[in-house]
């Protein structure tokens, strides 16, 4: 029997699992393959719509499934203690978890993800964040009884989860402002930590029009070293010190702790990883999906979708006795709200750029509908 | 007065080359793609992360305009070109601190 272990079970771990057992179905229902999902949570969290929390476009309970019921009934799901990886050994075609079970496989996928580090920057603890559940709550309370004044929104490093996230946090927060009829009594600041709004050019300049026409300050670049809570002001290494009422931020991202205890990935925790083949470097059975990986690319739900198609493909032809055929081309799908109701999007690979379309609420309205389809489409792996 | 200027020159090219097999690549990143980041958001992190004695490694596209970006960018923080070479049409930049 041929073991594929999935590492974490967050979208990219659940939407390649699922992929496979597709993929590989005959050979699940004859016990010629197990595919295992160890993930320490027993509920999945879709953390791309965090960001409309704030706004009440979506809640919690919209946001939050049980794991189990989102995956193939034929794969194995463990979780607690036997979900939760302690160590990974590539060396010895193992994984360890909690309750000291040592799992070995012919195939390993890491989906371990990013992570959320806070104490990176000292204050910034002050700064609410979508990119947190708990924060985009309480941003979502703290934006209700705001009532004019100047807001900071910021991006402590790159990269981080959700790359446009940030644009659209800010025109949409422009757009309740204006609706509240508070806008004028707004001073909004975005701060960057590469000069410009985003890191490609065509989208950049799109954004700054937009920016520029709704009135929004652009500081850039701006690479944040504190916020000091009880002055309300925010620091850069550019040496800018700016006084805001409400902030607005993305804390620094790491890959996951597990990845540095077991000595895989580099100082921040990324998994040295093949950009086309999406396997981890010096090993041929471990692939890695997602955020996980060290490669150039937008950490985004979108990107694992793509990577999934990839990794699941090139697996089950090995399995199958077939050539891994499928490289991955950099492909990248995201919708950036302009508005409270209105979307562009890009889509992209390593090779062409994207060509961003003027805003409207046909992009907005497929942003919700992509939003509502995860749960029965995208995470099932159907298309 | 030729020989003495020649036997300096030679010194500080062995000096160089010393210093260059002391430095060591920390990681080699490929901008040669697109990323929401961009080429300069990619690096940018990773310069963070370096220690001394170490350098990053980037390779770009000769033709883009993230060559010249790169370059200025390098200058403005007061980081160093340790080397700087062509290979198979692209570009590969050891920037170090």
């Amino acid at each position: 029997m041929k073991k594929i272990i999935v590492a974490g079970g967050g979208i990219g771990g659940t939407i390649v699992a699922n992929r496979l057992t597709k993929m590989l179905s005959d050979q699940v229902e004859n016990s010629e393959v197990e595919i295992t999902v160890l993930e320490r949570n027993e509920t999945h969290i879709y953390q791309p719509g965090q960001l409309l929390i704030p706004f009440g476009l979506t809640d919690r309970h919209e946001l939050i499934r049980r794991e189990r019921e989102i995956l193939d009934y034929r794969i194995k799901l463990l979780s607690g203690k036997k979900g939760e990886i302690k160590k990974i050994d590539p060396q010895n075609n193992s994984v360890i978890t909690s309750d000291e079970r040592v799992h070995s496989y012919d195939y390993l996928i890491i989906a371990t993800g990013s992570h959320l580090n806070w104490e990176e920057v000292p204050g910034y603890n002050a700064v609410y964040s979508p990119w947190d559940m708990d924060s985009s709550m309480k941003l979502r309370e703290a934006i209700n009884q705001f009532n004019g004044g100047k807001i900071v929104v910021n991006v402590a490093k790159l990269p981080h989860k959700c790359p446009v996230a940030p644009l659209e946090v800010t025109l949409m927060l422009d757009d309740y402002l204006r609706r509240r009829g508070i806008r004028d009594k707004t001073e909004i600041f975005y701060t960057y930590p590469i000069q410009g709004v985003f890191g490609i050019k065509s989208a950049n300049d799109l954004m700054i029009k937009i920016f520029e026409s709704r009135g929004i300050n652009i500081i850039s670049p701006f690479n944040v070293t504190r916020v000091d809570e009880s002055n309300k002001t925010i620091e850069s290494q550019e040496g800018e010190k700016v006084r805001f009422d409400l902030a607005i931020g993305v804390p620094p991202h790491t890959g996951a702790k597990v990845i540095g205890d077991s000595g895989i990935g580099d100082r921040r925790n990324w998994v040295p990883t093949d950009k086309y083949a999406l396997k981890m470097k010096n090993f041929s059975n471990v692939y890695v999906i997602g955020d996980t990986t060290d490669i150039p690319i937008s950490k985004a739900g979108s990107t694992a979708d793509f990577e999934s198609y990839i990794i699941a493909t090139n697996i089950a032809n090995e399995i199958l006795g077939n050539k891994p055929v499928k490289v991955y081309d950099g492909s990248v799908f995201c919708y950036i709200a302009t508005g409270l109701d209105s979307g562009t999007y890009i889509r992209f690979n390593y090779n062409n750029p994207p060509i961003p379309p003027p805003p409207s609420y046909v992009h907005w309205w497929g942003k919700l509908l992509y939003n509502k389809l995860y749960w029965t489409v995208t995470a099932k792996a159907i298309v | 007065m030729d020989y003495l200027y020649l036997v300096l020159n030679y010194s500080v090219l062995i000096v160089k080359v010393i210093k260059m097999q002391e430095i060591k690549i920390y990681k080699t990143i490929d901008l040669t793609g697109q990323s929401c980041a961009g080429p300069l958001g990619e690096l940018i992190g990773v310069m963070d992360e370096i220690v001394k004695g170490e350098a990053v490694e980037v390779i770009v596209d000769p033709r883009s305009d993230t060559k010249d970006k790169l370059l200025e960018w390098v200058k403005n923080k007061g980081y160093k070109i340790v080397s700087n070479r062509e290979e198979s049409g692209r570009m590969i930049v050891v920037i170090g601190k």
